[in-house]
């Protein structure tokens, strides 16, 4: 059986995207999703290494169990979406707090998704990378083609500085050290499920940055371990990197 | 307004949907006024006839005391005299009655949303006709255009069967086509009907017109109210209700639901439950479509009893701390269940139960790839906690063969994965998957009895009785049965036989019934209950014939179409103990199992 060798949770409000999102990277496409119950495990194969990903229900009926999902993560996808404001104060508001179980090196990243809906330029597939290869074949990439997908594009409500801004607040929030921390810059993104725009970028960038992490671990011998929590503990007598 | 003067103690939230109500009324019912006062009139007529069935509730709740016809509106605890106008005694409620009747403007503006909707749906009845289930099977496919629809267009009112959940505060929280915002006033009506009959120590129950009729149930603080053309009887729309409920309490718990409405009385408690309506839209189609709902017993799908032995025992194995049920579901039916000993002591899973999660991992399996862990609740179980379900398909990517596996400690899940990992191995060292792909429902022609076309049989003699899942099993629908529509004309068929068997007032043993293109029979004894179709030239001695043939096959393959010993297992932390027991309880399903 493959152990996981990380865990990384997928947090934000309700209809922001959070399958979709997940569903594209590990599907490669598009397709209506129905609300989340409860949470969804999935594990991803990353070159040699294991990445448990933890798809959450936004709903607030599921709010007691996000600390649960939340334990020992290395790393959080904070999600909203970019025509939702209050989907980003959702974020600060109700799940913040969640992420209080996670590992202490985890990393926070803050996604606004549906990115497609606001900016001509997401509908656009990345032709240069090598991963959006197969987005070809079912996403328009022409410009012109842009029309067919959504002719009118919706305001959008929120800003990447406001992202940046969360993102800080975040760092704050978990007493950490700006300068030790990954820059804003880096960990805010903009991404859309429906055209596949930077998903890869995301999941691949998260996924090196807790490489650190997965080595880490491994040379410490907890890469059997399923129990996050133990390792937790463990690492944090080790590495004392935090506080 | 007499509601006013009625509605003394209610809190103020029913005054304001009041009022919206009545805005309600001029701008959306402004069309069809003309026909609700027909249909009031019509009302009055047909209740001065003293035909009770047609009593609408408001009149219904007035004229009690005079008319004395069976309980549309059921008292509670004060008389008849006493209940329509207070406790002022009946000549009291006599004028109150009066003032209702003489003040239709204003009281008739209550029943305005709920009958003129009747009324209308009345109207196109005959446009309409069976063709609504087509249309609405037709529309499942389409996601999320219920919830689109346009409340004030006739395709809304001619739908089969309207299911509206609000609070007591008469906030909308859950219809099951158009929006609940939409409805918003619509609810309120609602609401008021039920405080107005509430005011007079009344419960309402239901309101009957000629095509309509309109169930009423309230539960805690929520009131579910049933709007059905669909001739069922109030008992079985009611049933359904309470489904619809239990499948909110699935998600919530009794113990949240009225703990919030207890903190703040005008929550909304969609903010709570969105995201899962189209749990409750699977839920009201399957009840509609699938007759395990009326018959309140689980569908097995057939297997041989040593295939189904061997899941069982893979399940069996396959333990940790704290799981108390497994169960292994292929295409949407039950194929094995075990249970933790020592919960089976205590209780057992429900029907409804079992219902609700089945209903559950359909209405989620839009991303069938990953497992899921969620909080669910098992109403008939235990109403007030959680049990917390793991759910993984085991055949990605056709996904038709589903592990569910409960487990009491939310911190499980890793320990419950790995319970799925060892079912994976074992299921895949047996071959068991393709064997499970193989097994299939069954045909009618494999009974070997000429005339008959389809049946659903549902024993009451199992051994260990008390202690297991209510079971039933029933043939593929076949033609002429193979259309929606079809289909949906046979169910009604058992519908009403089943109504007439089960009527609180006039119970039936048996009924021969022939219809226009199918002659019923359905019979009940303390073995079995049992209904079936047959073509329509059948002579009574032919049907008795044949039943008799049917129950002496059903009998050579009861070891295939039940699961006749649902085997057990302990998860108390002693694995020996556990293990040697689970070996034992299985050897005693193998011996008494096989009978001779």
């Amino acid at each position: 059986m493959r152990k996981p060798d990380v865990k990384v949770v997928i947090l934000g409000d309700m209809n922001v995207g959070k399958t979709s999102l997940l569903h594209r990277y590990t599907e490669r496409r598009f397709k209506d999703t129905i609300s989340t119950v409860g949470g969804a495990f999935f594990l991803k194969q990353w070159g040699p290494y294991n990445i448990s990903i933890w798809d959450t229900a936004g709903r607030e009926q599921f709010h007691g169990l996000g600390s649960m999902y939340c334990r020992g993560a290395s790393a959080v996808i904070l999600t909203y979406d970019v025509t939702n404001w209050q989907s980003l104060s959702e974020l600060e508001q109700r799940f913040l707090s969640l992420t209080d179980t996670a590992h202490p090196d985890c990393i926070y990243a803050i996604v606004g998704n549906k990115a497609d809906l606001t900016d001509a330029c997401a509908h656009l597939v990345e032709m240069d990378d090598g991963h959006m290869s197969e987005d070809i074949q079912d996403t328009p990439h022409h410009p012109a083609s842009t029309t067919s997908t959504s002719s009118v594009l919706l305001h959008k409500q929120v800003d990447r500085m406001d992202a940046l801004a969360l993102y800080w607040r975040i760092l704050r929030y978990k007493g950490l050290e700006e300068n030790a921390s990954p820059a804003a810059e880096r960990m805010c993104f903009e991404t859309s499920a429906k055209t596949g725009y930077n998903v890869d970028f995301l999941f691949e960038t998260l996924f090196e940055m807790v490489l650190p992490s997965i080595l880490k671990k491994r040379n410490e011998g907890d890469a059997s371990t399923v129990d996050l929590e133990h390792s937790t503990e463990t690492k944090r007598t080790k590495a004392g990197c935090c506080r | 307004m007499d509601l006013d003067v009625q509605e003394n103690g209610k809190a103020e939230e029913v005054r304001s949907s009041e009022a919206s109500f009545v805005t309600c009324a001029e701008t959306e019912c402004g069309e069809f006024g003309s026909s609700l006062t027909n249909h009031i009139s019509s009302v009055e007529t047909v209740s001065q006839e003293g035909v009770s069935a047609e009593l609408c509730g408001l009149e219904g709740s007035a004229e009690i005391p005079g008319n004395a016809s069976p309980a549309t509106v059921q008292e509670t605890a004060a008389s008849h005299l006493e209940s329509a106008g207070g406790a002022d005694g009946h000549p009291e409620s006599v004028s109150d009655s009066a003032s209702v009747e003489d003040a239709p403007d204003d009281s008739g503006e209550f029943v305005v949303t709920v009958l003129a909707r009747g009324k209308l749906e009345e109207q196109g009845v005959g446009v309409k006709g069976s063709s609504s289930p087509l249309a609405e099977a037709a529309a499942q496919g389409v996601p999320s255009s219920h919830r689109d629809e346009d409340v004030t267009s006739e395709s809304w009112r001619q739908h089969r069967k309207h299911v509206f959940v609000l609070s007591e505060a008469g906030k909308p929280i859950y219809s099951r086509y158009g929006s609940e915002e939409a409805l918003s006033s619509t609810m309120g009506v609602m609401m008021a009907l039920v405080s107005f009959v509430q005011s007079g120590d009344n419960i309402i129950r239901s309101v009957y017109s000629d095509e309509h009729r309109v169930v009423f149930m309230q539960q805690g603080p929520l009131v579910l109210v049933s709007v059905s053309t669909s001739r069922q009887s109030e008992q079985q729309l009611r049933s359904e209700l309470l489904y619809v409920y239990n499948q909110i309490v699935s998600m919530l718990t009794q113990a949240s639901i009225t703990r919030i409405f207890e903190h703040k009385k005008n929550y909304d408690l969609r903010r709570l439950l969105a995201g899962s309506e189209k749990i409750l839209d699977g839920l009201l189609d399957l009840v509609d479509s699938d007759p395990s709902f009326l018959l309140s017993a689980v569908h097995c799908l057939p297997l041989s009893s040593s295939l189904r032995d061997s899941l069982s025992q893979i399940l069996q194995k396959a333990i940790t701390p704290n799981l108390v049920f497994s169960i292994l579901i292929a295409k949407n039916q039950l194929l094995t269940i075990v249970q933790e000993k020592m919960v089976i002591d205590d209780a057992r899973l429900d029907p409804a139960d079992l219902h609700l999660l089945l209903n559950l991992i359909g209405a989620s399996s839009a991303f069938q790839a990953g497992e899921i862990w969620t909080p669910i609740c098992l109403p008939s179980f235990n109403p007030d906690c959680y049990f917390y379900a793991y759910i993984s398909y085991l055949d990605p990517p056709d996904c038709t063969v589903c592990l569910l596996l409960l487990s009491t400690d939310k911190e499980a899940f890793y320990a419950v994965a790995e319970c799925k990992r060892k079912i994976e191995e074992a299921m895949q060292a047996q071959n068991a998957l393709s064997a499970i792909a193989k097994a299939q429902s069954y045909s009618v022609s494999q009974v070997g009895v000429s005339d008959l076309r389809h049946f659903m049989y549902k024993p009451f003699d199992v051994p260990d009785n008390h202690r297991q899942l209510t079971q039933f099993t029933s043939p593929e629908m076949e033609a002429p049965y193979s259309t929606g529509d079809e289909r949906m004309r046979l169910l009604d068929l058992y519908r009403d036989m089943h109504s007439r068997i089960h009527s609180p007032s006039r119970p039936l043993k048996l009924i021969y019934h022939v219809a226009e293109r199918e002659t019923l029979l359905a019979w009940v004894t303390s073995k079995f209950e049992l209904y079936t179709c047959f073509s329509p030239l059948v002579t009574k001695v032919c049907a008795i014939n044949a039943i008799t043939k049917l129950l002496r096959w059903i009998k050579k393959e009861e070891d295939r179409l039940f699961i006749r010993y649902p085997p057990k297992y302990s998860t108390t932390p002693n694995p020996s103990k556990s293990s040697r027991k689970g070996g034992s309880d299985q050897q005693d399903t193998t011996d008494n199992g096989y009978p001779s």
